[in-house]
């Protein structure tokens, strides 16, 4: 098997040859059961995403505003834990051995699965994001042992030049640029200061850059993929699967991301 | 003995539990407070106005009251009460936010947010906030809103105004999540007192040290009342900010034992409980890694304590570090003995006792038989217990409509 660090660059690298803009999509894993996240994950690709990002539940999410917040909740009623999404995941690839998957979420569970996680390259994982983990630090340095996999971190507006060019120093994969001060979902979005911050984390890195968090029309996906390398759509996504819980028809999301891929190429 | 007195490491650690485990964008902020807190914390002008405020808003010093009749009653050591129930607000709370509003004002922010579980931290943050004309923003369980009724009242006669947290247990951590939230999205202009030893660094050290100012008074009035350094000193234990404040300036003084006392809620054998130092494992929350109630799974498990206060599934990273180190030990006794603890100093010594500071009352039970009558112990009054009333009406079965 090719090493998995390379699924991840791989298709960034595609993207960068053909010039286009990454569609990066998040989904809450178990959010409303795993064999919906899963239909949901290939529904996703056929739709134009490029890379997937599953949130792993955690009972205390703090950098979610209430919508990804209520999907956390939803999904550990049902029980989801991280051994459960690693096995989606392998499942997942049964199907789709190209799009990277990136597990998301906090430090906790991830620490409580130390062992699985030695291994989870080989069951289809790309990247880890961990929210709570200034991106100074390596996995290894908080404890995990998986050199396989890639660690991407977060750069907000408030970080500054000295941490960027750290931050850049200890990442991999991709540089997930927090496009406000907030929580996922909010909305007071800077394009101004978006184009300056992806600026300065350009001249430190040549790692691909995406932005997220607040971004929730065709416009707004537009107008950022013109200065990052990529876009990550997330609460709009949760909310959606979430109004469509019993109902499971999910034609308006692939919809929704079509257009949205179809914008941000242009 | 370990070195135990020059922590926090650079990084924030007490040996392996602090940190600073929070999301990139309050990365700045924390940065932004050390600084500010390493240079005023050698400033005299600082150092002169907080002493003024502690002492002509607050209060203090806070008495060693001698209590005679509990005394009598256990016939064993001499049992001291430092008396921060006397303390402007009602409980030690105070000392850390008269503190804090000093770093507030200092970085020129003009709005405060901060969480609280009993409503004390509230009030006390409300009151400082008021006293500067700040807006202000407090965040509370919705199950603690309903139980500390009193609370959520002053808050707002002091002009803040209170958010009900309905999210996951609705009590003391979803506060603190939803006021991280708050921080995060206000960054700029909001200033976020946390109001115990717990959070990322440097908050930890910070409400210890203004809190020190407890231990700081207790070593001077032991001496002068009894000549020597107590044998112990027993605190409660929420996030810990109380104890911390008392042990601190005893860190070193191997001879005083320590006692923290956490809630066992229904019992520590039913689970339905709150006390992590005791039954709990080490893992990270709200910042920092520290002793945690959780599941195999890393998911933070619902805690269950009569008390709000005490109502909260971490504690403080330093309190981990002393029960490693083996300083300071840690005991927890539950909602039944924290009641009739309640009841009984009530009545003998005439102070009604918040019910996070019960708890410390209640652990005399177990202690009291390793003293002799020439030792002389403190219990850390941390708060009066008028908040509590609606609580032990309806545990006790009375209606006070
Ligand atoms: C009177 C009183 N004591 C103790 C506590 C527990 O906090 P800590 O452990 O930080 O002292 C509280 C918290 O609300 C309180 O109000």
């Amino acid at each position: 098997m090719a090493s998995l660090l390379t699924r991840l660059k791989q298709r960034l690298d595609s993207l960068a040859a053909g010039s286009k803009k990454a569609l990066v999509a998040y989904l809450v894993a178990g959010d409303p059961d795993l064999s919906t996240t899963l239909e949901l994950m290939h529904g996703f690709v056929a739709s134009g995403v490029d890379i997937i990002e599953l949130g792993v539940p955690f009972t205390d999410p703090i950098a979610e505003g209430p919508i990804i917040q209520a999907a956390h909740d939803r999904a550990l009623k049902t029980d989801t834990s991280l051994n459960q999404i690693f096995d989606l995941v392998e499942e997942f690839r049964k199907n789709d051995s190209d799009t990277p998957v990136i597990l998301m979420g906090y430090i906790n569970t991830f620490l409580a699965n130390k062992k699985a996680l030695e291994s989870i390259h080989e069951r289809g994982t790309d990247a880890v994001l961990i929210v709570d983990v200034p991106g100074e630090s390596t996995l290894e340095n908080i404890g995990i042992n998986n050199s396989h996999i890639a660690s991407i971190s977060l750069i907000s507006p408030t970080t500054d030049l000295k941490r960027i060019a750290k931050i850049c120093q200890t990442s991999s994969g991709f540089i997930y640029y927090v496009t406000l001060r907030g929580v996922t979902g909010a909305s007071n979005l800077d394009i101004s200061e978006i184009e300056k911050n992806i600026a300065h984390i350009r001249e430190n890195t040549t790692l691909p850059v995406m932005a997220g968090f607040g971004i929730k029309t065709p416009a707004d996906a537009n107008k950022l993929s013109k200065v990052a390398d990529g876009v990550v759509i997330g609460s709009v996504l949760v909310d959606m699967i979430h109004q469509q819980s019993t109902q499971k028809d999910y034609k308006k999301i692939y919809t929704y991301l079509n257009e949205i891929s179809a914008v941000i190429t242009q | 003995m370990d070195n135990l007195i020059d922590l926090p490491d650079a990084e924030g650690f007490f040996g392996d539990y602090g940190g600073k485990f929070v999301p990139e964008t309050l990365m700045f902020a924390l940065q932004q407070l050390e600084d500010t807190y390493d240079r005023l914390k050698q400033d005299p002008d600082f150092l002169k106005t907080f002493d003024h405020d502690l002492s002509q808003f607050v209060g203090r010093p806070s008495p060693l009251y001698f209590a005679q009749r509990l005394t009598e009653h256990y016939a064993g050591p001499q049992i001291w009460l430092k008396r921060e129930d006397l303390n402007h607000t009602g409980a030690h709370k105070i000392n850390n936010t008269v503190g804090q509003i000093l770093l507030a004002k200092a970085m020129g922010k003009k709005r405060i947010i901060a969480e609280t579980g009993a409503g004390q931290h509230g009030v006390a943050t409300a009151t400082v906030a008021a006293r500067l004309g700040l807006e202000c923003h407090i965040y509370m369980g919705a199950a603690d809103v309903q139980r500390q009724s009193l609370n959520v009242y002053r808050i707002k006669l002091l002009g803040a105004t209170v958010h009900a947290v309905d999210s996951g247990t609705a009590t003391l951590k979803d506060a603190l999540n939803e006021a991280l939230r708050d921080w995060v999205t206000n960054i700029d202009n909001t200033y976020y007192i946390i109001g115990s030893v717990t959070g990322p660094h440097p908050y930890p050290m910070i409400v210890r040290d203004f809190n020190s100012v407890v231990g700081r008074e207790l070593r001077e009035q032991s001496v002068k009342l009894f000549n020597k350094f107590p044998e112990a000193i027993i605190a409660c234990v929420g996030g810990g900010s109380n104890a911390m404040g008392i042990f601190y300036p005893f860190i070193q003084e191997p001879e005083v034992k320590l006692y923290g006392i956490e809630a066992a809620g229904s019992g520590l054998e039913t689970g339905r409980h709150a006390a992590p130092l005791n039954d709990g494992q080490p893992g990270i929350l709200h910042g920092a890694k520290s002793y945690l109630m959780q599941d195999k799974d890393g998911q933070v498990i619902d805690t269950h304590s009569i008390s709000a206060g005490l109502d909260y599934p971490g504690v403080g990273p330093e309190h981990s570090n002393l029960k490693d180190s083996g300083r300071a030990q840690y005991l927890a006794v539950n909602d039944e003995e924290t009641l009739r603890a309640f009841h009984m100093v009530t009545r003998m010594e005439g102070i009604m006792p918040a019910l996070e500071t019960a708890h410390a009352f209640a652990a005399l039970d177990y202690l009291v038989e390793t003293f002799n009558p020439t030792d002389n112990i403190v219990i850390n009054v941390s708060g009066r217990g008028d908040k509590d009333i609606n609580t032990v009406a309806t545990m006790d079965g009375i209606s006070l409509d």
